[in-house]
This record gives C-alpha cells, structure tokens and sequence, in this order.
C-alpha cells in the first residue's frame, strides 16, 4: 500500500481542478452514473460531430479526488476520438485499472498514457476502483444511449 | 474500570491490521465482538447444537432453554415487562419492516399520516415508504434544528390530527444527538398516536428501561452491541404484538394447519416463523452479561468522556468541521474536512490503521439537508480511548499535508 502512488501531484491537482467540470452546450449524447453505496454521483455529455468525432467532453457530478480526477483526464483526452476509438480506450484503462500492467491502446498517445498511469494506484486499494471508474462506465452508457443509470461495479 | 483491561477482552486488538495496530472508531456501523461471545458461538456449534423448540430430544431440550434464556436476559436488560413483548430478528432492519408491514395491513389506513425525522437511517425511512405507495400514507418529516438536534417542541409541531404514528431514533448515527424519546412518548400517547424507536445506536450505549421510555416497539441491532451479527431484537408492548397480524409465515408460527384454515402461535413464536438464528441468539447473552459486568452507567460515563475529549481535539483542527453539536450527545463524532472528500480521508486514515466510515451512513436525507454528499465519521465504543482520538487527529493532520491544506 503507498498512498503517495494513490495521491500523486497530478491526481490532487485534477482533483482540485476538474477540467471540463460544466456541462457542455448543445450536447448530444449523454448518461448518469452512480454509486449507490457512497451517493457518489456523475453526468457525462458528449457532443459528438457529423463525422461522430467527440468535439466536447465534459461532466458534472461530486466525489472524492480520485473520481473527479478520473472523469477531469477523462473528458480530456476523449476530445477528437471516436466511439470505437473511445470505446478501446475505455477497455484499455478498465484493464488496466483492475490488473494490467500497462496500456496498450494504439489510439492514446505516450503522454496520455503517461497521465492515465497516474490514476493505476487505485489497483492496490479494491474498494477505490470504482470511484475510477464509474466516469468511464457511464461514457460507455452515454455512446450507447442508455437511459438506465450506470451503478458503480468493480 | 480499567479500559485496557476490557480492550483486552476483544480478541481483534491483538491482531496488527497491515501492519498497525488497529485503532477501531466504526462501531456506530458495528461493534467488535468479545471473546466470550465468539467462544460462545463456538462451544454451542461444537458441543451442544440442535434446532430449537421442535424436537423432544435432549440436546433440542437444553437448546431450547438457551434460547429461551437470552430471551429472559434481553426482558430484564431492557426492563420489558413480559418476556414475550421480546421478538428476534434478523436485525433491526426486519425488526422495524415488521412493525410497518403488520401496522400497514391491519392499523394504517389511507391518509394517514406517519411523523419521522430528518435523523432518520433508511431502515425507519424506506419501509414507511413502502407504506406509502402501497396504502397511500402520508409520511412527515421532523426537521432537525441548527445543532443537529430534533426537539419535542418540533416533533409537536409537525403533529396534525391525521398523526397515527412517531417513528424516531434514540441516537442519531450521524450527529449523535439524542432524542427526548420519554418526552416525545408522553406527547404523543396524550394524543393517541403510537411510538415506535429505532434503537439500534441507542441500545449498545444508553441505559434502556422499556417500562419508563413507555414507546410501543423498540427496535434494536445486536451486532451493534457487541454481539453476533444477523440478529435483532423487537420490543414490541404485549396488547400490540397480541393485536397485530403475523409477519411472515412458516413453521414454529403456528398453532393448527389445516386445508381450509390456519391459526396462529401465541408470542413470540407468532413472529418467530423458520428456524431461527439460534447460535447468535444463545451467544447475545453473552453480549449482555459482559456489558452488564461492566455497567452501561460506566459505558455511558466512558463514552461521554471520549466524545467531549475527541470533540475538542476536532474543533481545534483548522479544516475540520463538525456536523451537529447537540446538547446531549452519544459517541458519534461526524465531520468533514475542507477540501478533501471523506472517502480520500477514510482510506488516507485506514493507512494509519484508523477505521472510520466515510459516506452517507445510510442518512441521504439528512446529507440533503446539511447541503454535503457525504461525510466522514468517528465512532466510539467501550474500548476506545482518548490514544485512539489522538491518532486520529494526527492521521487527520497527515490526510491535510498529503492534501497540501
């Protein structure tokens, strides 16, 4: 357990400052999540353009630094990919959140690798991955234009 | 009383948690157990298991008496005049969903109006709700006032002649206060309106007289009192739990089955249908007799200690806020850091081997109003002491320099 590896510079400081943290205008594509055990809550929008390329990312929502920086990286670097692309990534950063060494995803680049490794801390602490997570989760939902809210699973 | 000596009684304190030793502040959530009462359950399962009340054999017998014993034990713990007004449960959470499922099917009626708090845990909250999709009851709330405190100045205001029932809690699980449950009672029996209260934190840590509270049902969490989980207990006055339809059906409820009828057991076995949590129940005297040996006045005096000290220590740390500050308070010490969500507080203390509970303790309504998502809570219990307040302060100071406050 190293908490310093769980709170690194980067995670306080999204933490503190969520990028994105608005909801974005004329958004078209949208889901909640929650985690029903904490009342954790978040909103996603994308608003996706005629290419079905994500023009704008962004949530609104309340948590701990671990989930808002997750939903802050998040939205930021979903900016110009598309569903398939976002959706591979989504599965790289689940996989690797839960066990996987590293990322692999051909659609991030070494920087964003590099800012998403930040948030693998959580792996040692089981009961944090899903305030990782959920951010993701409902993403997925929102592509998918699920009306159902997303609950927080592991 | 020799604190340490006690502590000692609690097997998980030799136990270092990774690496710390465990300093344990959640037993508003549930209490740690005593050797006695883990023996217990060990010694009945090796030596003297059988199901009770059926067979005629003689370890049916003996167990039988057992069960029967605690029974005996719980009446004159709580001063309940019958020892059938005592009902087990699976916990206090079946204990309060069977006063409001029997309450629903033969007492409330349409319109009707049930007065709960803002205090209030989900348990006394969501099956009144059930009620009021299912029989279209009104459900009121009581509001708490700046100090976290419900007055029986507010529960009389939030009476109207529509008033059938007063739900309340003896202690709130966040704020500590602790409700005028006497007063309360003596309002609303003036007005014909029943009282039921939910004991679950009041039972581990405040002397319980059934007789001089006078509340109709009474609902109490035995994991919470340092006694086996899956187990509760429902008080319930003799002439309501006589009037009131069974909850579940079963064997041992019984009394004749037939294929066009079916009657009835006398109490309490009319509430006690399927086998019971046997094991738990003969292991909960133990429970008893050790905070009996101790004295709940010194538990209280000890508690009251702990929570004024650790009251203290709190309200001088910069960035600490305490959530309610009631007059009369029970060993709960709820607050939030400035900046730091208490989920990133609980798991930067658990590092220290500190174990609070971050969230909304099962009180959403309650957050609702003080305007907060969650917050983190300290919670104390007959072995903690003023050491344990301390590392928990200075666990709080290391969350405030990982967080740069």
């Amino acid at each position: 357990m190293n908490l310093k590896e769980l709170y690194q510079e980067i995670i306080l400081e999204h933490g503190k400052n969520p990028r994105n943290l608005r909801k974005t205008e004329g958004f078209n594509k949208d889901a909640k999540g929650n985690n029903p055990l904490c009342g954790d809550n978040v909103h996603v929008y994308l608003k996706l353009n005629g290419q079905k390329i994500v023009e704008d990312a962004s949530f609104e929502g309340s948590g701990c630094a671990i989930s808002m920086a997750s939903a802050s990286i998040m939205t930021d670097l979903i900016k110009g990919k598309n569903e398939h692309e976002a959706k591979e990534i989504v599965e790289d950063f689940l996989g690797m959140i839960k066990e996987n060494p590293e990322l692999k995803s051909k659609y991030l680049s070494e920087d964003e690798k590099t800012k998403l490794m930040c948030l693998s801390g959580v792996k040692q602490y089981p009961m944090r991955v899903k305030c990782a997570t959920l951010s993701w989760h409902t993403m997925v939902s929102a592509f998918e234009e699920n009306t159902e809210e997303v609950k927080t699973e592991n | 009383m020799n604190i340490d000596q006690i502590k000692k009684e609690f097997p998980i304190f030799d136990e270092k948690i990774q690496n710390n030793d465990l300093v344990y502040l959640d037993s508003a959530n549930s209490s740690q157990k005593p050797k006695v009462v883990v023996d217990r359950i060990n010694e009945f399962y090796t030596k003297q298991f059988s199901n009770v009340g059926r067979s005629v054999h003689y370890l049916a017998v003996a167990a039988t008496n057992l069960y029967e014993n605690t029974r005996s034990s719980v009446q004159k713990y709580i001063n309940a005049k019958d020892k059938n007004e005592i009902v087990f449960t699976k916990g206090a959470t079946e204990a309060l969903n069977l006063i409001a499922n029997t309450l629903g099917q033969s007492y409330l009626q349409e319109g009707d109006e049930v007065l709960i708090t803002e205090l209030e845990h989900h348990s006394n909250y969501v099956p009144w709700h059930f009620l009021r999709k299912s029989k279209n009851i009104k459900i009121n709330f009581a509001e708490i006032n700046e100090e976290g405190e419900i007055t029986v100045e507010e529960i009389e205001k939030k009476i109207t002649p529509k008033t059938k029932l007063i739900s309340i809690t003896h202690l709130s699980n966040v704020t500590g206060a602790i409700l005028p449950v006497k007063e309360i009672t003596q309002l609303a029996h003036s007005k014909g309106i029943i009282v039921v209260v939910d004991g679950c934190q009041g039972a581990p840590h405040l002397k319980l007289d059934m007789q001089e509270l006078d509340c109709d049902f009474y609902a109490i969490s035995c994991h919470k009192m340092y006694g086996p989980t899956g187990l509760g207990v429902l008080y319930g006055k003799k002439k309501w739990l006589e009037e009131l339809p069974p909850y579940q059906g079963g064997g041992g409820m019984i009394n004749e089955v037939k294929k066009d009828r079916i009657s009835y057991g006398e109490l309490p076995n009319k509430y006690e249908a399927g086998t019971m949590a046997t094991a738990q129940v003969i292991a909960f005297d133990q429970s008893i007799k050790f905070l009996e040996s101790i004295g709940i006045e010194n538990v209280m005096k000890h508690e009251a200690n702990l929570v004024e000290y650790g009251q203290e220590l709190l309200q001088k740390n910069n960035s600490v806020k305490l959530i309610g500050n009631p007059k009369n308070k029970g060993g709960v010490l709820s607050f939030t850091i400035e900046g730091v969500h208490p989920h990133d507080i609980a798991t930067i203390l658990d590092e220290d081997g500190v174990a609070i509970r971050a969230g909304h303790h099962c009180c959403q309504i309650l957050h609702d109003k003080l305007n907060i998502p969650a917050s983190a809570r300290a919670s104390v219990g007959i072995y903690n002491t003023k050491e344990d307040l301390d590392q928990l302060n200075e666990s709080i100071n290391n969350c405030k320099k990982i967080f740069n406050l």
